[in-house]
This record gives C-alpha cells, sequence and structure tokens, in this order.
C-alpha cells in the first residue's frame, strides 16, 4: 500500500508539473506547425513572460495568477512584432537562417533583460506556497502547483478550441498541411502566421507567469525549456498540438517516476533517452499524425 | 616587447570599443607600467551569479584597502574579472583570456569547485599560480599542480566537523545524503560517506539531483520513506531554497537538517524574498566565517560590506577578499610580478593575523583554516559548535512542519 500511494504522488506531482510542460509545448508545437521552424528562443520568451508576471507583482502588487494574463499579452505583442519585423523579412529563405534568427532573438532577450534587470536572480514569496490539499493521509497537493494546473488546463483547452473550431484555426492548420497550397485558397499566411507566433510565445509567457511563484527567475532561466518542448513538439508529432499537450504531461509523469525509482539525477537523461528512440524508430512522434 | 603588446591590445579594444578612447594608445601604454593587474575568475552571471556577486565586493573591499595604503611595489592593483557565466568552459576560456591577452601574474578563482577544478589543467601549463577561494571539493587540490593554493577548508573537513558536532548531539544513527551532482555536490557527498562510515552512522540513502529544476518533491518523497535521522544536503542557493520549501510540501522530518555550507550558508538563505525564508530555520550548516567571528577585523570588515551592499556578508565575501590579500602579500615578498617568484612566496606566506584567521599554505598549498557549524535561529545565523565558539545552544531535534 505504502508503495502504491507513493507512485500515486509521483504520478500527481508529474501531471501538475507535466501541465506547464504541455503549455509550453503547445507553444513551440504551434509555430512548429505553422511555420515549420523550431523556436530556439522559445525559453527566452518564458523568461521574459516570468519577468513581465515578476515586474506586475512588485510594481503593482497584481498576483501572478492574475499577473499571467499581462505577460500573456505582453509576448503576444513581442512575438507578433518579433514575427512582423525580423522573421517575415526572410521567410521563403532556408530554414536554417529562420533558425539562427531566432537563436539569435533568444539571445538578445536573454542579454537586454540582463542589462536591464542585472543577472541577480529573483523570487517571490507567496503565502500560498506554505499551504497545501491533504488527500487522506498519504497524498498532499502543493497549492499554487495545484492552481497553476487548473489554468494551464483551461488555458491548454482553449487553445485546443482555437485551432481546431476558429477560421483562424483552420487557416493555420491549412498552412500546416501545405504552405504553397493556403495561400491559393484565399489565406493571407502572413496575418495567420504572425498571429500564431504571437499566440505560441504568448503559451509560453503564461507558463513563465504560472511557474514564478514555484521557482526562480534570472535571465538565463528559460534556456532549459526550450529544450524541454523541443522534445515534447518531437514526442507530440511535430507540429500537433494535442499530442504536444500529451508529451507534456508524459514527461512530467516520466520524470516523477524516473526520480522515484532511479533518483532524481536520471531524470533528464530519461527524457532524452525518450527523445531520441522517438526520433529514430518513431519520428512522426508517438502521438501519431503529422497535422496541427 | 611587452609594452608593444600592450600597445596592440590596446588599439584592438579601441577598435572595438570606439568610444572613450580620447588618448587611449599613450594613456595605456603609462598606465600598464603603473599598474598590477589581477585576474579574477567568478560567476558574474547565471546561476550562482549571488556567490559571484559576494566575490566581487569582497574583492572590492580589499582592492580600496590596497590602493588606499598606496598599492603594491609602487603601482596601483588593478582586479581584471573574467565571467565564467557559472560554466566550466568559459572559466577555462578565461585563464586563456586573462594570461595570454592580459599578461596577469596571478589568478584569483573561480567561483564554483566545478569550474576551478576545470581551470587547474590550464593554470597548470601556462605555469601560474591560481589561487581559489571558495572552492570546497577536495579534488581541486588532489591533481598534484605546484600551482594551486586554496584559502578556504575543503569537503574533507566539512563531513569530520558535522560527524563530529553530531557524535557531540546525541549520536543520531542513520543518515541520508542529498547533493547537487556537479564537482561540488559530488565530493562532498563523498567525503560525509567516508565520514560516516567511520562514525558508525549508516547512510541509508544518497540522492544526487540537477541544481536547475524546479521540483524535488519526488525525491524528499523518497528520502522520507527511508525516514533517516540526519540529512546531509551539499547544494547551491536557489536549489537550496527550493528544497527547503519543498521538504515542507511532503513533510520531511528529520531530527537534524545539516549542510555542506555553500547555498545552506549565504546570506540571502534565510531571508523571505531571496531565500527560503522560515523554511530556513533551525537548518544546520558548516560555516568558514561569520561577522562575529572572533578574528581581529571581522566587525570591521561586516561594516564596510554593509556600507557597501546594505546586507550583512557570508563566508563567501570574506574567502574573496582575503585571498585578494593573500595575493598582494605575496607579490610584495616576491618583489616581482613574475607568475614564478610569486609562487613561491606563495608557499613561504605566513600571515598570522588575518580577519579570516592565520593564512599558511602546507607543502599541498592547502591554508588548515578551522570549520565552523552554524544553525539558523530566528533568521540569524548562530555558531552552535565547536564549544569554544559556541554563541547559542542548538535547537534539536528540528520540530516537525505541523508543529512550527
Amino acid at each position: 500500500m505504502e508503495r502504491f500511494f507513493s507512485a500515486l504522488q509521483a504520478i500527481l506531482n508529474g501531471v501538475l508539473t507535466g501541465s506547464l510542460y504541455a503549455l509550453i509545448g503547445m507553444g513551440m508545437a504551434l509555430i512548429f506547425g505553422v511555420m515549420r521552424i523550431v523556436n530556439f528562443a522559445h525559453g527566452a520568451f518564458m523568461m521574459v513572460g516570468m519577468y513581465v508576471t515578476y515586474l506586475l507583482f512588485q510594481g503593482a502588487g497584481l498576483n501572478p495568477y492574475f499577473g499571467f494574463i499581462g505577460s500573456a499579452m505582453f509576448l503576444f505583442l513581442l512575438g507578433y512584432l518579433f514575427y512582423r519585423g525580423l522573421l517575415k523579412p526572410i521567410r521563403g529563405r532556408s530554414d536554417f537562417m529562420q533558425i539562427l534568427l531566432t537563436l539569435g532573438f533568444g539571445l538578445i532577450l536573454t542579454d537586454g533583460i540582463q542589462l536591464l534587470f542585472g543577472a541577480d536572480y529573483h523570487q517571490i514569496n507567496l503565502p500560498l506556497l506554505g499551504k497545501n490539499l491533504r488527500l487522506g493521509s498519504q497524498i498532499s497537493l502543493n497549492a499554487p502547483w495545484l492552481i497553476s494546473f487548473g489554468i494551464a488546463l483551461m488555458l491548454g483547452a482553449l487553445l485546443y478550441f482555437f485551432v481546431m473550431h476558429t477560421m483562424l484555426g483552420r487557416a493555420a492548420r491549412a498552412i500546416a498541411q501545405n504552405r504553397y497550397a493556403a495561400p491559393l485558397m484565399g489565406i493571407n499566411v502572413d496575418r495567420v502566421q504572425a498571429l500564431s507566433f504571437g499566440i505560441g510565445v504568448a503559451a509560453a509567457g503564461v507558463a513563465g507567469g504560472l511557474l514564478l511563484p514555484v521557482f526562480y527567475l534570472y535571465p538565463t532561466v528559460g534556456d532549459q525549456f526550450t529544450l524541454k518542448a523541443f522534445v515534447m513538439v518531437v514526442l507530440g508529432g511535430m507540429g500537433s498540438i494535442q499530442g504536444a499537450a500529451m508529451a507534456g504531461l508524459v514527461l512530467g509523469v516520466v520524470e516523477n517516476l524516473t526520480s522515484l525509482y532511479w533518483g532524481n539525477e536520471w531524470a533528464l537523461a530519461v527524457d532524452f533517452v525518450i527523445f531520441l528512440s522517438v526520433l529514430s524508430l518513431r519520428p512522426s512522434g508517438i502521438f501519431g499524425s503529422q497535422r496541427v | 616587447m611587452r609594452s608593444a603588446h600592450a600597445s596592440s591590445v590596446a588599439v584592438l579594444a579601441c577598435a572595438l570599443a570606439l568610444t572613450g578612447c580620447q588618448g587611449g594608445v599613450s594613456q595605456k601604454g603609462e598606465g600598464s607600467r603603473n599598474k598590477i593587474k589581477i585576474g579574477t575568475i567568478t560567476s558574474l552571471t547565471g546561476s550562482n551569479a549571488a556567490f559571484g556577486q559576494a566575490h566581487k565586493n569582497g574583492y572590492a573591499i580589499a582592492l580600496d584597502e590596497l590602493n588606499s595604503r598606496g598599492g603594491l611595489l609602487g603601482k596601483t592593483v588593478e582586479l581584471d574579472y573574467y565571467d565564467d557565466q557559472s560554466r566550466p568552459d568559459q572559466a577555462v576560456q578565461g585563464v586563456s583570456k586573462l594570461v595570454d591577452l592580459d599578461n596577469v601574474p596571478i589568478i584569483l578563482g573561480a567561483y564554483s569547485s566545478e569550474n576551478t577544478r576545470a581551470i587547474v589543467p590550464a593554470v597548470t601549463q601556462k605555469q601560474v599560480p591560481l589561487l581559489m577561494p571558495t572552492a570546497t571539493a577536495d579534488n581541486v587540490m588532489e591533481t598534484g599542480s605546484p600551482w594551486t593554493f586554496r584559502i578556504c577548508a575543503g569537503s574533507g573537513a566539512y563531513a569530520t566537523a558535522t560527524v563530529a558536532f553530531l557524535k557531540g548531539m546525541g549520536a543520531p544513527k542513520t543518515m541520508a545524503i542529498i547533493y547537487e551532482n556537479t564537482n561540488f555536490g559530488q565530493s562532498n557527498a563523498q567525503a560525509m560517506q567516508a565520514a560516516a562510515k567511520q562514525a558508525g552512522i549508516e547512510v541509508v540513502d544518497t540522492e544526487a539531483y540537477q541544481a536547475s529544476s524546479p521540483d524535488y518533491k519526488t525525491l524528499l518523497q523518497r528520502v522520507k520513506a527511508r525516514s533517516p535521522a540526519v540529512i546531509y544536503f551539499a547544494s547551491y542557493l536557489l536549489d537550496a531554497s527550493t528544497l527547503m520549501r519543498q521538504a515542507e510540501q511532503v513533510g520531511l522530518n528529520p531530527a537534524y537538517y545539516t549542510s555542506a555550507g555553500t547555498g545552506f550558508a549565504a546570506a540571502e538563505f534565510p531571508t523571505p524574498d531571496k531565500g527560503a525564508g522560515r523554511n530556513a530555520e533551525y537548518t544546520f550548516s558548516v560555516s568558514q566565517w561569520l561577522p562575529s567571528a572572533k578574528w581581529k577585523g571581522s566587525k570591521e570588515f561586516d561594516d564596510k560590506y554593509v556600507q557597501r551592499t546594505g546586507s550583512h556578508p557570508a563566508y563567501h565575501a570574506i574567502e574573496a577578499y582575503i585571498t585578494l590579500l593573500a595575493a598582494a602579500e605575496a607579490i610584495k615578498k616576491a618583489n616581482s610580478t613574475d607568475p614564478k617568484a610569486i609562487r613561491d612566496a606563495l608557499k613561504q606566506l605566513d600571515m598570522p593575523e588575518t580577519t579570516f584567521g592565520p593564512i599558511r599554505f602546507d607543502s599541498k598549498g592547502q591554508n588548515q583554516h578551522p570549520v565552523l557549524i552554524t544553525q539558523v535561529q530566528g533568521g540569524q545565523y548562530k555558531v552552535v559548535w565547536p564549544g569554544d565558539a559556541a554563541e547559542s545552544k542548538p535547537i534539536i531535534p528540528t520540530p516537525p512542519w505541523t508543529k512550527r
């Protein structure tokens, strides 16, 4: 029984963490689906989202569980402008150039934040942090993680609805299926790509805002999440956002189970073993088809 | 040759900088004749930036003191910083930059054990003395390099002191070791394994972890299942705070939370804004110095630090401070800026009274520095061991989270 509860606890923890991963991965998958580029600035955008949420908290006393909305809006704008100003002019050139551009922009964001706010780390201290929901005597769930799970679930569903059932979402999927045929069907590719890029990084910004209360922030804190997001995109089937969401949850649960049975130091290694196996054995991802 | 080299570097620097360069070449030429540059590698950015800042503040206080006393060999002392971004590969690049381009005769640093271990081969190959302020992993001193010297006490001393303290406090029987999985954590975990075994404490669990993770709940859950009486942490600052916050969430209640200093001894750790806040309460830590230390000048250093930064220093800052003073003393004794002459002077160095106690390097380059044990009580680090230095009685066992 003891063993059952500890496994259950690890799985629940994994789902809570995984829901934030899922948000990050869905944003990256949306961008990848519509543009076929890996956004190597994804973690940096997420880090900017953490700073925005932090500044709203420090400056205006806005609770991060509302502040993430500000972060989402700011990042949407930033992503939209980044696409219009920098990414669009080199559309149609080699993918390699576009990847380098996102990589470079990520460095600019990181160094820009460092210039503005210094290399020092920050954290916030909500009273909520010490609150736990106890289920029986064995299972306990930490309040901030539960709240962020709820918000991530809602926003994930919203993003899914947007992609599957709105005109803009359909247009995005059409571009993902065939970027040459889409404009012939009357789709304004530039507009859809700009909006998708904005929405994709806004999702990363939300995840950043939700992570802030349980984490800390410094300019390079997002780097590790770019890699994770990339893993999720591959696992989820190269651009499928529901696939990326599932992959996020799986990653969270696998990391926690690895941590429980083998030890925390193996968690990252197992991530990448899965990543490499999927790439070599099932390159279209474990969650099915190649579509957004 | 040397000044020609210096001016070509100055031209290059001007070309790169393009601004603030009026008369730069001639000034620089004269300048380098009137200045002694000391190379410094530390982590000014990245995850260990808090410790890099502590280094920088400590160095700055020492530099002010040196230059206000007229500098060294009649010249002004200048610090040449290289930021290793908390990454070992960058630290190694720092050695090349400082030695090959800037011609520094000695290097101080780095901050972490990982980065310090990485630069030992580089300084040995380039034949420049390396003076280490804070690297506690004992393997940084076990390479047999004749160019390395260490100011601080190491992982072996940390483990021995912690075990001796535990023996005097009711001799608990079981222990879990939780460590970050780079050189610092590994070395301290190994040292504790050995020390615990010798003292008859059974190590029931060892857990390595990645220091940048947001989530250690499952790791702590694993430790909880083994119910050890003692936990020994080897952690940096951000992970230390996360671990102690999540220890409460998991309901992990050992009788003693002990640690290999570092994150658990950082000035920020017991504060709510930059550390674990109330969750830091009752944790024990190894420490090398505190503002209340008995050595002359400790209080003055504390005052200067508070004046400069608005907060009290932890031992990382004074180790940087004393490292620069020891380097200066060696240059003075050598009466030269030749790296080999400075190395030989370091071997003979004898500073019986410093703010960090006596400084003398043994044949391996290690300074024998005594280790204290502190406990966070009411948000302050209080020395609780050894008896003759204790300011306060240790509070044991640690009250469970539900009774705090």
